[in-house]
Formats: C-alpha cells, sequence, structure tokens
C-alpha cells in the first residue's frame, strides 16, 4: 500500500514537472524583418538590437501571462538584405510558414507598405517605425476592414517630430547667433524619406518665423561642394542638414570646410558620434536623435537602456537611438496580450492597444496610439559648444498641438 | 578602270550578290543556333514544364515560392532583353526602366482610372513597346557602347522623373495597387495562384522566343547582329528591323513590369533605377542570352544563389562578378552555352564508345 502511495506520489510530481516544463515550452512566435546586410544595415541592426533586448528582458522576467498560460518570446529574425523582395519573400515565410503573431521592422516606407499588404490580411500585428507611414495612415486604411487596420506606426506623426526639433534647434541657436536666425536652408536626400520629411519640416520652420528654402541632393551623393557652394550664395542663418545621418556625416564637413552657414542642425547625428568622431566647428552646431539621444541623455532611465543596449554587442552607431522606436513596442503588445488573455485574437489586441498607454524609456509622457496608430512624443535636441566635441547642450521641446500652416498633416 | 561590258558587269553584281547571301548564312549559322535533336528539346521542355508546374506542390515553403515569383518575373523581362541583344545584338543598360514604364504606366492607370491588372495590362505592354522604339532610334544612328550609354542615361532620366513627378507618380514615396482582378474561381492573392498566373507569362514569352529565334525574322535579326553593312547590302531593312526588336523586347518588359506591380502591389522609383538595369544586364550575359533557357538560368543564379548560399548584398555582388568573369573567359555563351556544351560532349563521348554512328541523322 505504501508503494502504491509512493508510486501515486511519484507519478504526480512527474505529471506535475511535465505540465510545468509544458508551460514553459508555450513560446510566442515573434518576427523581425530588417537590414542586417546592405545599404540600410546601421538602421536595420538597430531593429534587432531592440527586438533581442527587449524579448531577453520580457522572458527573464518570467514571460507574458496571458490567461492561464505563460508564454516566452521566440523571435523569428530575418535579414532583408535591403532588398524589397527579400523583404516580401521574408513576411511570407513569418506569417505563412512559421505563423507569428506580430512583426518588427522595416526600416524602410517602400519595405513597409509592401509588407503591410501581406501582415493586413493574414492579420498579423506589425510595428513599423517609419514616419512616412502617416502619408498612408488614414481613415480608411486603418478601419477593420482597412489594409493597415494591423499596422502602427511606433515613430511620432511627421508634423509633430518636425515641430518638435524645429523649436528644440531654434531655442537653442538664437542665443548663439549675433542676431535671431531669420533664414533657414534645409538641405535633404531627393529619395521617398527625405520628400516626405522634408515637406514638414519646411513647414514647421516657417511656423516659426523661418525664411526656408528647401535644396535636394541625389540619393549616394559623395561630394556635396557643387550644392553647398550654392546654398553658401543664399547667405543662411542656419544649415538644416536633414535626413538621413550617413549622407550628413559625409556633407556636413565639407560645408565646415566651405564656411556655408554661421550655424547648422545636423538630423539623426547623435552627439555620441560627434564625440567619437572628434567632430569640432567654430559654429554652433545642434544635433536631434531619433527620438532619444544615446550620447547625451538627461534621463537615467534612456541611459540604462543604451548601456544594456549596448551591452548585447549593438554597434554605436549614428542610427543606434533609432533602436527606441521599437523596443518600448514589444513590453506595450505584451500587456495588450495580457489584458486580452488570448493571443489568437489580433482584432481584440488592436483594439486593446488603441484605447491602452504605455510608459517606456521613449518618452517620459505615456505613449497613446491615435486613431490612425501614431504615437506622439518630443524630439531631444543637443548643441555642443563651439570648437568642441563633448560639451553639449540638451532641450526636449514638445511638439505642436496641430499641424502648422499649410501642413496636412499626413 | 570602269567596266564596258555591261552584261559582264551584271553577272559580276549578281555573283557578288550570291556571295554576301552565303556570307550572311554562314554568319548566322553560329553555335547556338545549331539545334539540339529535336527528341532532346522535347525532353527538356517538358521537364522544365513540369517542375515549374509541380513547385508549389513540392513544399518548398512561401519563402521559395515568393523569390520563384520574382525570379519568373524577372525571366520575363529578360527575354525581351535577350532578343535584343542574343538574336540582334543591342545591349542595354536602362532595361529595368522599360519594366518601370509598364509598372508605373499600370499603377497611373489603376491610381487614375481604376483600372485593374487586366484592363490596364495591353496599356501598359504598349507603352512600354512605343517607349522601347523610341529609345531604340538613337540606335540607327550609333550602336555599341553608345548606345549603352543612352540606354543608362534614359534609367537614370527616367527616375529622376518618377522621383520628381508629384502625386502622379507618387514622387519617391511611389504608387500602391489592389490585388489582381481575380477571374472566376480564381484569387490571386492566393500565393500560388499567382506563381501559376507569372508562369503562364513566362511560358507565353519563351514561346515567343522560341517562335522568334526560329523563324525568317529571328534569322533576320542575327545576320543584322553578325554584320549590319552586310545585312544591309543584301536588302535587309535594317533600321525597321532593330526598331523592330526592341518594341518586342519593350513588350516583355511592360508585361514584367505589370507583373512585378501586382506583386509588389507598391513601386517606387529606386526599382527601376541603375542597379536593377545592371543586374538584368548581368543575368542575361550570365545565363546566355542566345540560348532559350539562357535568361530563365540567369534570372534563377541571381536571385536563388544568395538564398541558397546565404550571402549578403556585398558577398553576393563579388560572386556575382566572380561568375561573370569565369563565364567570360570559360563559357562566352553563359551558362546554356555550358550546359549545351556538356551535353554535346557527353554525346560525343557515348557515340565514339557505339562506333560514333547512332543518334544522328
Amino acid at each position: 500500500m505504501r508503494q502504491l502511495g509512493l508510486g501515486l506520489a511519484m507519478a504526480a510530481a512527474g505529471l506535475a514537472m511535465a505540465l510545468q516544463t509544458a508551460r514553459a515550452d508555450e513560446e510566442l512566435p515573434i518576427g523581425v524583418i530588417a537590414a542586417q546586410s546592405g545599404s540600410f544595415v546601421s538602421a536595420g541592426n538597430t531593429i534587432v538590437g531592440a527586438a533581442n533586448l527587449a524579448a531577453q528582458q520580457i522572458n527573464d522576467a518570467g514571460g507574458i501571462k496571458v490567461g492561464d498560460k505563460t508564454y516566452k518570446i521566440k523571435l523569428y529574425i530575418r535579414d532583408n538584405r535591403t532588398d524589397v523582395n527579400v523583404t516580401i519573400a521574408a513576411a511570407r515565410e513569418l506569417v505563412n510558414d512559421i505563423g507569428v503573431k506580430a512583426i518588427w521592422g522595416t526600416e524602410t516606407h517602400d519595405f513597409s507598405v509592401s509588407m503591410a499588404k501581406i501582415t493586413g490580411p493574414a492579420k498579423v500585428l506589425q510595428f513599423s517605425g517609419n514616419s512616412s507611414l502617416g502619408a498612408v495612415l488614414d481613415d480608411k486604411a486603418v478601419a477593420e476592414d482597412g489594409w493597415l487596420h494591423y499596422t502602427f506606426q511606433s515613430e511620432p506623426q511627421e508634423w509633430q517630430r518636425s515641430g518638435s526639433t524645429a523649436k528644440g534647434v531654434l531655442s537653442l541657436l538664437t542665443p548663439q547667433l549675433k542676431s535671431p536666425p531669420k533664414h533657414s536652408v534645409v538641405f535633404v536626400g531627393n529619395d521617398a524619406t527625405g520628400q516626405y520629411l522634408s515637406s514638414h519640416y519646411v513647414k514647421a520652420l516657417e511656423a516659426e518665423g523661418q525664411k526656408v528654402d528647401l535644396v535636394q541632393y541625389p540619393p549616394d551623393t559623395t561630394d556635396f561642394s557643387p550644392l553647398l557652394t550654392r546654398i553658401k550664395g543664399m547667405k543662411p542663418d542656419i544649415v538644416h542638414f536633414w535626413y538621413n545621418g550617413d549622407s550628413t556625416l559625409t556633407a556636413f564637413p565639407q560645408a565646415l570646410k566651405l564656411g556655408v552657414a554661421p550655424s547648422y542642425f545636423l538630423f539623426g547625428v547623435d552627439p555620441g558620434i560627434y564625440r567619437e568622431r572628434s567632430l569640432k566647428a567654430d559654429v554652433p552646431v545642434t544635433m536631434s536623435c531619433v527620438p532619444v539621444c544615446w550620447g547625451s541623455s538627461p534621463y537615467p532611465e534612456v541611459k540604462q537602456y543604451f548601456d544594456k543596449y549596448f551591452g548585447l554587442g549593438a554597434a554605436k552607431g549614428p542610427q543606434s537611438s533609432v533602436s527606441l522606436l521599437y523596443y518600448d513596442y514589444f513590453f506595450w503588445y505584451a500587456k495588450a496580450l495580457e489584458k486580452v488573455g488570448k493571443i489568437d485574437d489580433p482584432d481584440a489586441v488592436v483594439a486593446e492597444l488603441l484605447k491602452s498607454d504605455y510608459k517606456g524609456v521613449v518618452s517620459p509622457v505615456p505613449l497613446v496610439f491615435n486613431k490612425h496608430h501614431q504615437v506622439t512624443f518630443a524630439t531631444e535636441v543637443c548643441m555642443v559648444e563651439p570648437n568642441t566635441s563633448d560639451k553639449f547642450k540638451c532641450a526636449v521641446e514638445q511638439p505642436p498641438a496641430a499641424p502648422p500652416p499649410g501642413d496636412n498633416g499626413g | 578602270m570602269p567596266m564596258t561590258d555591261n552584261s559582264a558587269g551584271k553577272t559580276g553584281a549578281a555573283t557578288e550578290g550570291v556571295r554576301a547571301r552565303d556570307r550572311l548564312a554562314l554568319l548566322t549559322a553560329d553555335n547556338a543556333a545549331v539545334p539540339l535533336p529535336a527528341g532532346v528539346q522535347a525532353i527538356t521542355a517538358i521537364l522544365l514544364a513540369v517542375l515549374l508546374i509541380a513547385l508549389p506542390w513540392l513544399g518548398l515553403g512561401y519563402r521559395f515560392l515568393s523569390i520563384a515569383i520574382t525570379t519568373l518575373y524577372t525571366a520575363i523581362g529578360l527575354y525581351g532583353l535577350g532578343l535584343q541583344f542574343g538574336q540582334a545584338g543591342i545591349m542595354s543598360v536602362g532595361h529595368a526602366a522599360l519594366m518601370g514604364v509598364g509598372a508605373y504606366a499600370s499603377a497611373i492607370l489603376s491610381v487614375q482610372l481604376g483600372l485593374g491588372f487586366w484592363t490596364s495590362l495591353p496599356f501598359a505592354m504598349a507603352l512600354s513597346a512605343i517607349v522601347g522604339g523610341v529609345i531604340g532610334l538613337p540606335t540607327l544612328r550609333v550602336g555599341g557602347q553608345h548606345y549603352i550609354i543612352i540606354t543608362f542615361c534614359f534609367c537614370a532620366l527616367f527616375v529622376i522623373v518618377l522621383t520628381n513627378g508629384g502625386t502622379f507618380t507618387g514622387s519617391a514615396t511611389g504608387l500602391d495597387v489592389g490585388s489582381v482582378t481575380p477571374l472566376p474561381g480564381i484569387n490571386f492573392d492566393k500565393l500560388s495562384n499567382n506563381y501559376y498566373l507569372v508562369l503562364a507569362a513566362l511560358f507565353l514569352a519563351l514561346a515567343a522566343t522560341y517562335l522568334i529565334g526560329n523563324s525568317r525574322y529571328g534569322r533576320t535579326l542575327r545576320a543584322i547582329r553578325e554584320n549590319e553593312q552586310l545585312a544591309r547590302s543584301v536588302g535587309i531593312n535594317v533600321d525597321l528591323h532593330k526598331l523592330g526588336v526592341l518594341m518586342v523586347s519593350g513588350l516583355f518588359a511592360g508585361l514584367a513590369g505589370v507583373l512585378q506591380l501586382y506583386y509588389l502591389r507598391h513601386i517606387s522609383p529606386t526599382l527601376f533605377g541603375a542597379f536593377p538595369s545592371l543586374y538584368l544586364a548581368l543575368m542575361v550575359m550570365l545565363g546566355g542570352a542566345r540560348y532559350l533557357y539562357g535568361p530563365l538560368i540567369g534570372a534563377v543564379v541571381v536571385n536563388f544563389l544568395p538564398e541558397v548560399l546565404n550571402l549578403d548584398p556585398v558577398d553576393s555582388r563579388i560572386a556575382y562578378g566572380v561568375c561573370l568573369l569565369l563565364v567570360i573567359l570559360l563559357l562566352p555563351g553563359g551558362v546554356g552555352a555550358g550546359i549545351k556544351n556538356v551535353y554535346c560532349a557527353v554525346r560525343g563521348g557515348f557515340e565514339k564508345q557505339g562506333g560514333g554512328t547512332n543518334g544522328r541523322a
């Protein structure tokens, strides 16, 4: 009898262990599509870095408790090789072959849009950072039967970011110049993102009282001197090197040599990169990060985040801060899943994301999705003292409440 | 000294004409034109068709099928390039722009007029053909590298126009379209159905290429390719034929462009710039422009090589460069020629073993 009791106890213990193992084995498949090779690699690597860190932290904290089960995130990371055809193939594989519940990525507008045509019909959530998605995220597209119902833009609307940035740049530069700046030149790459971003930034500067000239350069330009000489002839108070950070790092030293303007703004160049490259200018230079700088952040939680991010082996690049456009949303998504209590009800998860908020690293104010699946948060702008590489002063100006005149907000 | 005997002069001119035609016949009878035995051709065609039709049933996954679709529509564009380069000897490094003309024509018709895939297709193909002919006009005066530079310029210009075309072309952001209009009982949102649609178009391209290559028209094009002056001297309207083949090439490119558009459902100018065009030229040279299956082989190699060997874009470009060098040095006619040579060598070996009389008519 005692033996039977012992046997039953052992069987029960074995069953409990088996159940425990089964519970531990529940996994939540999440896809990441990003350029880990090719020309967009510096942006693509940030998505992968953020995803790895977020998944590790969520899993280490015990996973996601959905209903009576606990799920560990299993990442399926695919390199799109900066190629739209590979992006499509990877999306098909993740959605149809693997059956992921959500996809993070990609780094470019074109790829994200093509991908959304696969994730949408399959009801797979997609978190993309491209602010240019604002051009297609409208009432019809995000409606329940719309093709972008399951797509979320993890970056603010461009008029908000542009407004926040323009205010930050002008507030830092104005005291440094002999007279308040009145004439700005926006220098931008002539591609999809550049066209979209600059159309909003020009309006934001005009709303701040600037007379603005727009000068575009062909993508992949390396010798900017002819265009910079032309800009010099316009006698601007500020030259704004708008998108993208990599091209700006090539163009900015050329501008300094030519003495194009009495002050500059470098979009997407982190103070950390400015310091590491020992860049110096004899005029005031401002720079912004997308969205918060890793090189000179005043927020302890941001510093903590980047210590962990770089601790996982991520490279320090001009676009490292972009990783924050993806990191917080893992936790927000996990929170929504826990609230819904099911992982197979994407409509309920979408509804929950739209009515909930999340306070993460990217913003001291809780994040909220608007009806077009976009968030709002400010952009950090820093200024480096002339003739130094590491003395920064930073400002965070809140985005305007409404689009400036002439900006349709899309 | 001028000849005084008129009849002797006429006879001499006639003899020269006959010699010219003989030379032309010799020139057009290149290795690629020497056909494989009909049985081998038929078996190859059947095996290839069965393989391509069975592909979605082999359980290779959606990723594989997606890349297969990319490969097939690329191959359709390459068949046009193969015709103009392989048959008529006119190389282009702006062929992606011609595909772009078709894709953008279809997308603009969809956005502006609400035309779907089937209704916009003929217009898009026709426009690509016309543009192909217009770009070809300079070939009547210049050839070789000059024409190649012109096509490159066209490609760059096309991208600039699209990028700055405002809402009409969608600027750099591009244009979006819906799904392929379904046929009764066939929904093309299903990936395998989309694959069969592109495959059907590929079969059409293959059939057209075969028919052109084996027709009087094909022989005329090869005559122009081998010796333009000689072809002109025997009365061939070289200008007309050159423009003609460029327009046919444009038709193929337009078809490929529309298929690409409805596969991606979003297009932007970067898809039709210099790099994609150079890749098309690379593919057709790798596969072999003069061989029926050459363009398909080129498309398969370039699209699947990075996938099979897990190469990043930098490694891929190095690999393509090495492959191209090897092909130029070892297989001047491309991989297609290499496969044919291997077949002929193996067959020759068997024939020697069997006394050298078997298998030949």
